[in-house]
């Protein structure tokens, strides 16, 4: 065990003088202001335009609904501005503003909107080269010569990806929030967001909605974006292991992950594409009751498929890496 | 065995130069997970077992217009409600009848007025205009509102008397149906009125009367132009008894020259006879 603990110890601090999560800390830096300022121009229009937000939320009721009469809105996108016009619906009656410009309220936009691509690119970035630098440099071969067991290596290096990933999720979050407070306040914690919305048919029903503070929603959607950021992460793993070029692995995994977005946006009349990884990432869509990139996705679709995918590539990692021959 | 030994003192100086780095790394990461793992299983147990939810704050009254005269008014708050004539449909800038109202109007009274909301819908009859009005979140825009801007019943109208086919020719506009059918189709306008009234005292309300499209269809002129003339008059009757409704002609400005002033669809005004309402309706309030 104590040897574990060295072992975890070892890989953390390679990854840490590898300067990656400098990195990523960095392009959230130089990122996140860049939101902000769009966010504040947003914000300002807003503020000239409307009397108050409850015209504002009302104009976007009545647009939405005009683009319901149109027969050139294909009919999955209907259904989403439907879903969409009766929440925005719920919050007008309920006299909630979904939107209030506040930091929190854009912590979680922000982490609504990274988690289809931008955290899988930040966990890209440590997750890529975890195995496969050992082997371009060299240094696997030290790595195995050691009197431990060729599992309990791989074992350390899992573990270490699992704290980075959290790092860089909460990173993300505390970034968005110390910046765009700056300019929006860092109140909002306490303000009341509806969840619990369910798709029945074309309709929604609301039974089962209520009210959770902006803080637990936030803390929510930070579980479900480390979920689908941790399976990106034993997928490029598992890639890694696989395939000897850093540059390769990573490719690949870009791919996945691009492609997995641009299937969402189809609208995708091709159902079996719902068994993919990539099209499951989006978690944070059934805690309001969007309608999933899928017809018959539920939350428990995507955990399932999606820890389907990880234990496969977790038990191909530790298959490959503890049986294969390292040459040269 | 020498690959060994240089492999041991790189990895002792790692550590050694960062003694604080592990500790403090390895402390804040598994916080950090431990953290993430409860908001996921906090996320979980919402999605499939939610509890109460927390109380929500009490609801701001709707704010209500002031009486009193236009001419006191610091700024004047216009919302308009209806169906595609206050949607601007037809209108290639999207302008519609209800922004020129609103630029005339500040130009003409000489102080901002604001526009709180264009709440009109392509197809909208009538009688859903009526539910619609009992809707939370419609009443604070038609209560604040010093002006209301009104278009209803042209659909109303023209969806029961259509047979099917297409509108551009008129072909499938049953006149006769069409007569018969008025009688039950007022008190969906009155009701409309009476609703509007009853959220908004004070408010100034314009009504835009309808049009015929099938002017240039001889077939149709006499017996829609009754019809439409039936429509408008009664409007007006409603409007005498509250006291506070304009109705605006609008049937005058789509005889002379049809094709310049309706859009492609023989239905719509396009961007030059919706610039004609709107003249209208400022013109009856300056």
């Amino acid at each position: 065990m104590a040897n574990q603990l060295a072992l975890i110890q070892n890989e953390t601090l390679k990854v840490w003088k590898k300067k990656r999560f400098a990195v990523v800390v960095l392009i959230l830096l130089v990122l996140v202001p860049v939101f902000v300022y769009a966010q504040m121009k947003i914000a300002q229009n807003n503020q000239d335009k409307f009397v108050d937000w409850r015209a504002e939320l009302r104009q976007r009721i009545i647009d939405n609904t005009n683009a319901l009469s149109s027969d050139r809105v294909p009919e999955e996108w209907k259904k989403w501005r439907v879903a969409l016009v009766q929440q925005l619906q719920y919050d007008l009656d309920h006299d909630v503003n979904p939107n209030t410009p506040n930091a929190v309220t854009f912590t979680n936009s922000f982490l609504r909107n990274a988690v289809g691509m931008f955290i899988p690119l930040m966990v890209l970035a440590i997750a890529s080269d975890l195995v496969s630098s050992e082997r371009s440099t060299g240094t696997i071969k030290m790595l195995l010569t050691r009197p431990v067991r060729r599992w309990r290596i791989l074992l350390s290096k899992l573990i270490t990806l699992t704290l980075y990933v959290s790092l860089i999720i909460v990173a993300t979050a505390a970034v968005s929030y110390l910046v765009s407070g700056l300019v929006f306040g860092y109140e909002g914690w306490r303000e009341p967001v509806f969840v619990g919305f369910r798709l029945a048919g074309s309709d929604i029903d609301t039974a089962d909605v209520h009210a959770i503070t902006q803080g637990a929603f936030m803390l929510m959607l930070m579980g479900l974006v480390w979920f689908s950021a941790m399976v990106v992460a034993i997928l490029a793993f598992m890639v890694s292991v696989l395939v000897r070029s850093t540059a390769a692995s990573l490719v690949t995994m870009m791919a996945a992950v691009i492609s997995g977005a641009i299937l969402s946006n189809m609208a995708s009349s091709w159902k079996s594409a719902k068994y993919l990884f990539n099209v499951n990432l989006d978690l944070t869509v059934y805690l309001q009751g969007s309608p999933p990139p899928i017809d018959g996705m539920t939350l428990g679709f995507s955990l399932a498929v999606l820890g389907v995918w990880a234990i496969a590539a977790l038990v191909v990692s530790f298959a490959v890496f503890t049986k294969q021959d390292i040459l040269n | 065995m020498e690959i060994h030994v240089r492999w041991e003192s790189e990895m002792r100086r790692l550590n050694k130069k960062s003694s604080w780095l592990w500790p403090s790394l390895g402390a804040v990461s598994l916080g950090c997970t431990v953290l993430l793992l409860f908001g996921l299983g906090w996320a979980l147990k919402d999605a499939w077992a939610p509890a109460a939810g927390i109380a929500l704050p009490s609801a701001t009254p709707q704010p209500a217009a002031s009486s009193g005269d236009w001419a006191d008014k610091r700024e004047l708050l216009v919302t308009a409600v209806g169906d595609s004539l206050t949607r601007g449909t037809g209108d290639a800038s999207g302008q519609g009848y209800v922004r020129g109202t609103v630029e005339r109007l500040a130009k003409g009274l000489g102080k901002p007025v604001k526009l709180v909301n264009n709440l009109g819908i392509n197809g909208l009859e009538a009688s859903n205009l009526a539910i619609r009005l009992d809707d939370e979140g419609y009443k604070g825009a038609l209560s604040q509102a010093d002006l209301l801007l009104v278009t209803i019943g042209g659909n109303d109208l023209f969806h029961v008397a259509q047979n099917g086919g297409s509108l551009v020719d008129g072909g499938d506009i049953d006149a006769a149906l069409l007569q018969k059918r008025l009688v039950g189709l007022k008190p969906r306008l009155e009701t409309v009125f009476r609703k509007l009234r009853a959220l908004n005292p004070n408010a100034r309300i314009v009504y835009v009367g309808l049009y015929s499209p099938f002017y240039d269809v001889p077939a149709l002129r006499e017996s829609v132009g009754a019809v439409i003339d039936e429509w408008n008059g009664y409007a007006r009757r409603l409007a005498d008894a509250d006291g506070g409704i304009t109705v605006v002609p609008t049937y005058d400005l789509f005889e002379t020259d049809v094709a310049r002033y309706l859009s492609s669809d023989h239905f719509h005004p396009n961007a030059d006879g919706y610039a004609r309402i709107a003249e209208r309706v400022a013109q009856s309030l300056l």
